[in-house]
């Protein structure tokens, strides 16, 4: 079913490939839903209080009637904005993160583009998420969404670079940028969390200052920066900076288990017959709880212990992880 | 070791999602207020003798009330006619009921009184006397 792409063009193929599109953005917005509904009770119990429970069974429906008012508010654009600027932004920090998704392989049958250089792919779309942000933060012709995007630029680019270079340790070790081969050279070995544990804790951390949350959640904060970069956007468009959000938490999370749990291996033999996408989603949820556990936990990095963390700490721990990966492949 | 403080961070509140959650489920399960507890009022309008300290003593002027001469003509005195209790303006102070000799106007505990219309708040002697669940036992 996914070889559509090599056949020769037709009406019916390009038909074809838009509604498979249009259902991975179902999928995609259906998790974003219960990723908010679950972020908001996993916290709640840790709080010792429950979630939201009153709209709908156990307030699963929470989130619809969120979505729904942020779509029916009115749509401000104040006066002095650059106004193609912030018309576009949100769209310019959205794109990139669903564009992520074609490239990772859900299961054995399941992927979407086989693209020989995945991890680049990853790599430089998530960087231009960053630009929108920036935007968003220019345009808004605010002195504090300036600052708030100031500082998140800064963020995402300094914790940009321990990101990629936790992945080298990774294709160090199977030879190859391709999201499928990094997956069937871990069935065969071992999952790659054990060798390359470091490069694993190195991901946790910048993933997270990556997708702006708590404890870096810097640039939004809420009680210090009254939202930082999207204080002028109401309505859908901020709807938008919050889908994007929770968008590059299936996007990471997806590439972590991708790359560091095996994918959609099986832990143990006699576990095969539980289809491959099975295990990707336990996986994938192992970790979106850990990113909904660490924001329960830790306050707020400050603002200039945050660079000094990226620079000083990360980036030589990841140069570390990769000259020992290096040093380990040449001598055995 | 460095970094043991962040693992003892998240063992707590791993540790957290079994407690018991202490928010009250309000609508749910009553709230059960304390025996004092200030609510609307209770009338009992065949122990009240007319003497209008009520009236002079609320502090925001929501009481009023018409007396009229005692139907039995041997008794001397007055019996209540109308009396009522301009809810918008109560602010469940008691001293009405400190103030009445005979503890012919009473509290209850009776405090959800939410309502649509304003022309609810009016409350008259008829619903003042049928309000007689939870009233307090002390009233001076």
């Amino acid at each position: 079913m996914f070889n559509i792409l090599s056949e020769p063009f037709s009406w019916i193929n390009l038909l074809v490939i838009i509604l498979v599109a249009a259902a991975v953005l179902g999928i995609v917005l259906v998790f974003v839903m219960y990723a908010i509904y679950f972020e908001r009770k996993v916290i709640g119990w840790m709080q010792v209080r429950n979630g939201p429970n009153r709209v709908g069974p156990w307030g699963l429906m929470q989130t619809m009637a969120d979505v729904f008012k942020l779509l029916i508010k009115e749509d401000i654009v104040p006066a002095k904005v650059d106004k193609f600027l912030f018309l576009i932004a949100p769209i310019i920090a959205y794109t990139p993160a669903f564009a992520i998704i074609a490239v990772i392989p859900y299961s054995q049958k399941i992927y979407f583009a086989d693209v020989n250089v995945g991890l680049l792919y990853y790599g430089a779309l998530s960087s231009i998420t960053i630009t929108g942000i920036l935007l968003g933060g220019w345009a808004s012709n605010n002195k504090y969404a300036i600052m708030g995007g100031m500082r998140s630029v800064a963020q995402m680019v300094s914790y940009e670079v321990p990101l990629i270079m936790s992945f080298l340790g990774v294709v160090l070790l199977t030879g190859s940028l391709n999201l499928r081969e990094i997956v069937q050279a871990q069935q065969e070995g071992m999952w790659f969390i054990v060798p390359q544990f470091l490069g694993f804790v190195i991901f946790l951390i910048a993933g997270n200052a990556e997708l702006n949350r708590t404890p870096f959640d810097l640039p939004e904060a809420e009680n210090e920066l009254v939202a930082g970069y999207f204080v002028e956007y109401s309505g859908f468009r901020f709807a938008f900076f919050m889908l994007t959000e929770y968008v590059y938490i299936f996007a990471m999370a997806s590439l972590m288990t991708v790359m560091f749990l095996g994918g959609w291996d099986a832990p143990f033999e006699f576990l095969e017959f539980i289809p491959g996408i099975v295990w990707f989603f336990l996986k994938f949820l192992l970790l979106v709880f850990y990113l909904f556990w660490v924001r329960a936990t830790f306050p707020r990095v400050r603002t200039d212990q945050l660079m000094g963390f990226a620079w000083k700490v990360l980036i030589p721990l990841a140069l570390l992880n990769v000259m020992l990966t290096a040093l380990f492949k040449t001598l055995f | 070791m460095w970094g043991k403080g962040f693992f003892k961070g998240l063992s707590f509140t791993l540790k957290m999602l079994k407690e018991p959650k202490i928010t009250s489920q309000y609508p749910d399960e009553p709230i059960i207020m304390p025996e004092r507890y200030r609510g609307i009022h209770h009338f009992y309008p065949e122990k009240c003798i007319v003497c209008n300290q009520c009236v002079r003593v609320c502090p925001t002027g929501c009481i009023s009330l018409v007396g009229k001469p005692n139907p039995d003509p041997e008794k001397k005195g007055k019996v209540i006619d109308t009396y009522d209790i301009n809810f918008e303006l109560c602010i469940l102070c008691d001293l009405c009921t400190e103030v009445c000799p005979t503890e012919s106007i009473v509290m209850t505990n009776n405090f959800e009184l939410a309502t649509y219309s304003r022309d609810n708040l009016a409350k008259d002697l008829k619903w003042l006397e049928n309000n007689n669940t939870k009233v307090r036992e002390e009233n001076h």
